[in-house]
């Protein structure tokens, strides 16, 4: 254990292991299992039922029928009253039509004010199409979807699966649609005519309802036979909506807007009655809407809605005067479909409105027994009750079948909407339902793992020596070790198994499959090495007073970054999470500046009083010196960060005030917005070229290459319209070749670098004379001999192997920092593209003043384990910093699609999903690079490995401690309101930035690596050439 | 640290603190029943400074005042007209170099400048304004960025503590502005305002808290306890 302890890739193992656990949180939080995309085909219909022939067509078929559907956006319950809605009150009251209570699913994503420039009409349609996505998705496919369904179609919303308006294309039915164009974006393809208005522009409440309007008197004219053009029609109207967004529900802006919709439905029906076919006109809201703004969405006002339901001719509603039954929002797509004498979508759990179901008996019992069945082929137990029901539902319409009698048909009627009843419930919530058991084993994981983690960094900010004498004291055998291992293996198998079967759980995760048996065997192997890493590194952990040489900003740091996580226990802090890392950022640099002024105070107050002990100490008035000239420096960067935390409003609340690029993307600042550009590539560019010094530049190829690289950007800039130039050229390049040639340029200029390191070049460098006082990567024999060279040969090495490999190091991790740098630039955003330079030099300037010798009046002191602590913390902070600076928040609204397609001809998930994330974590690499850039310059190879092997856990402890604090919040509220809106996003992009991390430390692990192959392979060549 | 060696200074220190802790809760109860509490911001209640810098000047002049009345003499003669204006022009650099850096860390940049001069008179008031009147420009400044050196009385160190605690107030003020509770007085400048006001007077609080602590340490030796904690908490500052 003691190995597993010290080496330096363990934390990074169990990082891996905490993603695990985290993605069997991810499967119990959304289960994969729903929409299996069945299509339904008019052969599915039963023609026997319980061994008695019946033609299920025959019995199937229904008069030919036009359907209307028109959704009110926002229409709530006490809307549909003689007052606002007078003559739909009169069909109610003489019962030509019925009302019913439909109760709308809570809204996902809450719609912010938006009186938007052009840039935040993207963000807006996101919103929007996430907003419409369940009620659409509920009244089109008849099954309730998940957050899964729209995570996993990102980027691409329309519906795969099975819906009415398939259904109804595949029966040759003519499907119209005017309103809203999410509908023509959730499916696509689907619609005979069509006219999709866009409106982000709330204050808009006539105009798009309007555009509805005016295609009714054409839609509605009946041909010369009498018949109407099409056969479903929807018609969505949103005006309503925004007026409650606007003034809220008690404005009197909304008689007349309900006015204006009764309207629309007298036309309709009076068309509807010339017909010379059936008709149904279905006027339901998708949800409601509450008396004032603010949140919510829970109150009854915002969740109840009406549906009402009007037939031509002939059509007297059976309901009693009153509020009417209650309906789901599913029920609407069977309806629908039977009506367009269609198949009920295939994975609909809906029912019939009760209002349609035809008073022929054997109609009506074919009817209930095919949604039956339809929804007990979907999962369904079959040692349920209400299955047992359906069974002797069945039973009794064969009987009614065979024989006639009416009281069986009586029984199978009540017996029929009995189970289908419970059915529709149980397939309803087990779409929403959690795999507790799951869940639960993933959370342990993760809190052991992060317990684990948290003692190995304990353990490795010890001093080495401490650590060295430990070591000695615990020699068991490994033999040993290995029975107490497979007995607490077998202990924690027993436990889990325990725990299994006294829950009773229905969890896959119990089922001892094949394929789960393997995850169940890895959860006890995990919890089993955590908890011997943990003990090894408890036992092992004696000295830590390294840790009182912390000051208040290390304090700061650390309290920070614990609290943040506890932070999310409030769902505000979750969606203005950047508003929490702005006040510690803020406040981490005030507490540096009046450090720094005290200083620089305190040595100009020495200097005044006693001269002698200044002009003593060169090294004190070096070090005054330097803070005098670091004050203007940190104020600058200040003012840096205090512009570009303008640049993007993010979260929720203050979304929709303007910022400052909004105002760089107006055409008339666009000469703005070009510098911004130029200024910011221009300084990654000197960056990149200042980083080439620790390379080998071998006749200034580094330098060529990077300034070719930075030179595609530029150029793709250009032809991307966002640069102007007085190149007309380039507008007529391809961007594609473009970008393919920046990538051939990085490939080539790596490796270049690891030629130059074998010494393909060496000759070349002779020639051109540069002979460079840093040749860094030639072999040399050290010059001095050690006294015990004779003692220990193998480990003592004649060859200088360890500075080389510290130099290949060195110059690999920053051509890493460089290529990220100028990755990202070419990704972002025009005006953001200055944040890049920003991260560097807010990362260099940081790193200095954190140094704990600054303030540090006692010299000779070792404070090197305590700077790692704080520079891997203050990193992490600016990358988070960062990550918000750029417009990123906790909600799916924000991700950047556009970046995701940079150089690309066609989709490709792989390297779009890549792109899109290296975009939205810039911030965090460029910062993560810059640290390890850092760390490899330091003095020499052994403290390198040290030092990165506290970094490595440090990274570790803190995302896995983040994850699994965030895993216990999300456990907590999974009820909630916001359990889609807030929670869930914030999950997956926990999700991912724990990849990142993985990714980054893995890539790290590689350079390593990759010193070692070729230290290897440069030794046994140089022997075998010695031979 | 506090001592009980200067039975005359500590005496100084716990009147103007609870003549502190008097004064400042009445303006804000009188402001608050007037109704004007959130319009702390604007211009128009440049009373309620005008008012603290009377207080304060007052208090300065008791802590000033010595019962000795050979120094009293001295001391009377050597204030300056000079002085005096070498103080203001000071007590005006503080003021625009807060003003700036309240802007630097987040204040509307374009707009609102009323309100963020209006914070940054105030703050001016609370911290520097009774150190300099107190000691002077180049005293007061080495005093209150820790020059430990420097022979620190009891007052001089209530003194630092109060600004400290008056800077951590308006900054611990602004946790609330961005929080959708949707409440009036989430407006720029007023929690920073008020949190400035409210450290203020935490801080003077404290010290009387500390000073009765301290005495009542004497007959019971068990508070020393209290009393010490107290006093390494503020070194570790």
């Amino acid at each position: 254990m003691q190995s597993w302890l010290q080496n330096r890739w363990t934390s990074l193992s169990l990082l891996i292991m905490a993603l695990g656990g985290l993605m069997l949180f991810l499967y119990g939080f959304f289960p994969l299992k729903y929409h299996s995309g069945t299509l339904a085909h008019m052969d599915d219909l039963p023609n026997f039922i319980d061994g008695i022939s019946i033609d299920g067509h025959e019995v199937y078929k229904t008069e030919e029928n036009s359907v209307i559907l028109m959704v009110i956006d926002g229409l709530r319950y006490d809307f549909v009253t003689d007052e606002y809605m007078p003559y739909t009150g009169q069909l109610l009251k003489n019962k030509s039509a019925c009302i019913y209570v439909s109760v709308a699913e809570p809204p996902t994503v809450t719609m912010p004010r938006i009186k938007s420039p052009q840039r935040k009409k993207e963000k807006a349609q996101w919103r929007r199409t996430i907003n419409f996505w369940r009620d659409i998705f509920a009244m089109m496919t008849g099954s309730v979807s998940t957050f899964a369904d729209v995570a996993l179609n990102f980027g691409a919303p329309a519906v795969r699966g099975d819906s009415v308006l398939r259904v109804a294309a595949s029966r040759g039915r003519r499907s119209v649609m005017y309103g809203d164009d999410t509908w023509l974006r959730l499916f696509p393809g689907l619609w005979a005519e069509y006219d999709g208005t866009t409106s982000f522009y709330v204050t808009d409440y006539t105009e798009v309802d309007n555009n509805v309007t005016r295609h009714l008197d054409k839609v509605l004219a009946p041909d010369e036979k009498m018949k109407p053009s099409f056969d479903f029609l929807v018609l969505h109207y949103l005006g309503l909506d925004h007026i409650g967004h606007l003034e809220g529900a008690r404005s009197p802006m909304i008689k007349p807007k309900l006015l204006e919709m009764d309207a629309v439905v007298k036309k309709i029906y009076t068309a509807m009655q010339k017909w010379d076919r059936a008709g149904t006109l279905i006027v339901c809201g998708d949800h409601g809407m509450r008396d004032a703004g603010g949140h919510g969405g829970a109150s009854p006002a915002e969740l109840l809605v009406p549906l009402v339901l009007a037939r031509t001719p002939l059509f007297q509603c059976p309901h009693p005067a009153g509020p009417g039954p209650t309906v789901a929002q599913v029920d609407v797509a069977p309806s629908v479909a039977w009506l367009l004498n269609a198949p009920i979508p295939g994975e609909s759990v809906g029912r019939l409105l009760p209002a349609l179901l035809p008073s022929d008996l054997r109609q009506h019992l074919y009817l209930l027994h095919v949604l039956a069945a339809h929804n007990a082929r979907q999962g369904v137990p079959t040692d349920a009750e209400y299955y047992k029901q359906f069974q002797r539902a069945q039973s009794q319409f064969a009987h009614y079948l065979a024989t006639g009698q009416q009281s069986a048909a009586k029984i199978a009627k009540d017996f029929y909407e009995e189970s289908l009843e419970a059915m529709s419930k149980y397939l309803s919530e087990q779409m929403v339902d959690l795999d507790m058991f799951a869940i639960g084993i993933a959370v342990v994981i993760l809190y052991f793992i992060a317990i684990t983690l948290f003692c190995i960094t304990l353990y490795s900010l010890q001093p080495e020596q401490t650590r060295k004498t430990s070591t000695g004291h615990h020699r068991k055998s490994s033999a040993g070790l290995f029975v107490a291992f497979i007995i607490v293996l077998i202990i924690c198998t027993i436990i889990l198994v325990i725990s299994c079967f006294i829950t009773e759980t229905k969890s896959q995760f119990c089922s001892f499959n094949s394929a789960w048996i393997l995850v169940f065997a890895l959860t006890a192997c995990v919890l089993t090495m955590s908890y011997f890493i943990a003990k090894t590194a408890i036992e092992n952990t004696k000295n830590l007073t390294t840790l009182n040489d912390f000051n208040i900003m290390d304090y700061l740091l650390i309290f920070g970054t614990v609290f943040h996580s506890w932070s999310f226990f409030g769902t505000s802090f979750i969606e203005e999470e950047h508003m929490t890392w702005y006040f510690l950022w803020n406040t981490l640099m005030l507490f540096i500046l009046l450090r720094t002024v005290v200083v620089v105070i305190m040595y100009v107050g020495k200097m005044f009083i006693g001269a002698t002990e200044v002009q003593e100490k060169p090294e004190l008035y070096k070090k005054m010196d330097f803070n005098i000239g670091l004050l203007p420096k940190w104020v600058l960067l200040i003012a840096l960060h205090r512009y570009l935390r303008t640049m993007n409003q993010t979260g929720d609340r203050w979304l929709f005030l303007p910022d400052t690029a909004d105002w760089l993307n107006a055409p008339e600042n666009s000469i703005y917005l070009q510098a911004h550009l130029v200024i910011g590539t221009i300084l990654t560019l000197t960056i990149c070229l200042w980083n080439i010094r620790y390379m080998n530049n071998v006749m200034h190829m580094h330098t060529a290459f990077t300034i070719a690289a930075a030179v595609c950007i530029l150029c793709y800039r250009i032809n991307t319209k966002a640069l102007g130039s007085p190149f007309d050229d380039i507008q007529s390049w391809d961007p594609v070749t473009i970008v393919n040639f920046f990538w051939g340029v990085l490939i080539a200029q790596f490796v270049f670098e690891i030629l130059t390191y074998i010494g393909t070049f060496k000759i070349c460098s002779i020639h051109t004379g540069t002979s460079r006082a840093n040749n860094k990567f030639i072999y040399n024999k050290p010059k001095a001999k050690r006294e015990d060279y004779f003692y220990d040969p193998l480990v003592e090495e004649p060859w200088n192997l360890d500075e080389v490999k510290l130099s290949l190091a060195r110059s690999v991790s920053h051509l890493m920092l460089n290529y990220i740098m100028l990755i990202v630039i070419l990704l972002m955003r025009p005006h953001n593209v200055i944040m890049v330079p920003s991260v560097f030099i807010t990362c260099m300037l940081t790193s200095k003043c954190l140094d704990h010798k600054l303030l540090d009046t006692r010299p000779g002191r070792n404070t090197d384990i305590v700077d790692t602590l704080s520079q891997v913390l203050v990193h992490l902070w600016i990358g988070q910093v960062f990550f918000f600076y750029q417009g990123n928040s906790n909600s799916l609204a924000s991700v950047d699609l556009g970046s995701g397609y940079v150089g690309l001809r066609e989709y490709c998930a792989v390297r779009v999903a890549l792109r899109m994330g290296l975009h939205a974590y810039g911030g965090p690499a460029v910062a993560g690079a810059t640290l390890f850039a850092h760390i490899a310059t330091a003095p020499s190879w052994h403290q390198y490995l040290q030092t990165l092997w506290r970094t490595v856990n440090i990274f570790a402890v803190h995302r896995t401690y983040a994850v699994a604090l965030y895993c216990i919040v999300t456990v907590f509220f999974r009820h909630h309101l916001f359990v889609w809106t807030v929670f869930s996003p914030k999950l997956l992009y926990d999700f991912v930035a724990t990849v990142f991390t993985i990714q980054a430390l893995t890539s790290i692990a590689q350079i390593v690596g990759l010193t070692h192959f070729t230290s290897w392979l440069a030794k046994t060549l140089t022997y075998k050439s010695r031979l | 640290m506090f001592s009980l060696k200067n039975q005359l200074e500590l005496r100084k220190v716990t009147i103007s603190s609870l003549l502190t802790c008097i004064y400042l809760p009445s303006i804000v109860t009188v402001v608050s029943f007037k109704g004007l509490l959130y319009s702390v911001g604007n211009g128009s209640s440049f009373y309620i400074l005008v008012l603290i810098f009377l207080a304060e000047l007052l208090k300065s002049f008791y802590l000033n005042a010595s019962n000795d009345i050979q120094a009293k003499r001295s001391k009377g003669n050597r204030i300056k007209v000079s002085d005096i204006l070498r103080s203001f022009i000071f007590l005006l650099v503080t003021l625009f170099s807060f003003f700036i850096g309240i802007m630097l860390f987040g204040a509307p940049i374009l707009d609102c400048h009323e309100e963020t001069l209006m914070l940054s008179s105030l703050m001016t008031l609370l911290t520097v304004f009774p150190l300099i009147a107190h000691s002077g420009v180049e005293a007061s400044m080495q005093q209150l960025f820790g020059m430990k050196n420097y022979g620190r009385d009891s007052i001089t160190e209530m003194l630092v503590n109060n600004s400290i605690m008056t800077v951590c107030g308006a900054w611990i003020g602004a946790v609330v502005i961005p929080l959708d509770w949707n409440t009036p007085w989430q407006q720029w400048p007023i929690p920073c305002y008020l949190g400035a006001i409210s450290g203020y007077l935490l801080s003077n609080v404290l010290t009387v808290f500390k000073v009765i602590l301290m005495s009542a340490a004497q007959k019971y030796p068990v508070i020393n306890f209290i009393v010490n904690f107290l006093n390494t908490r503020h070194h570790v500052k």
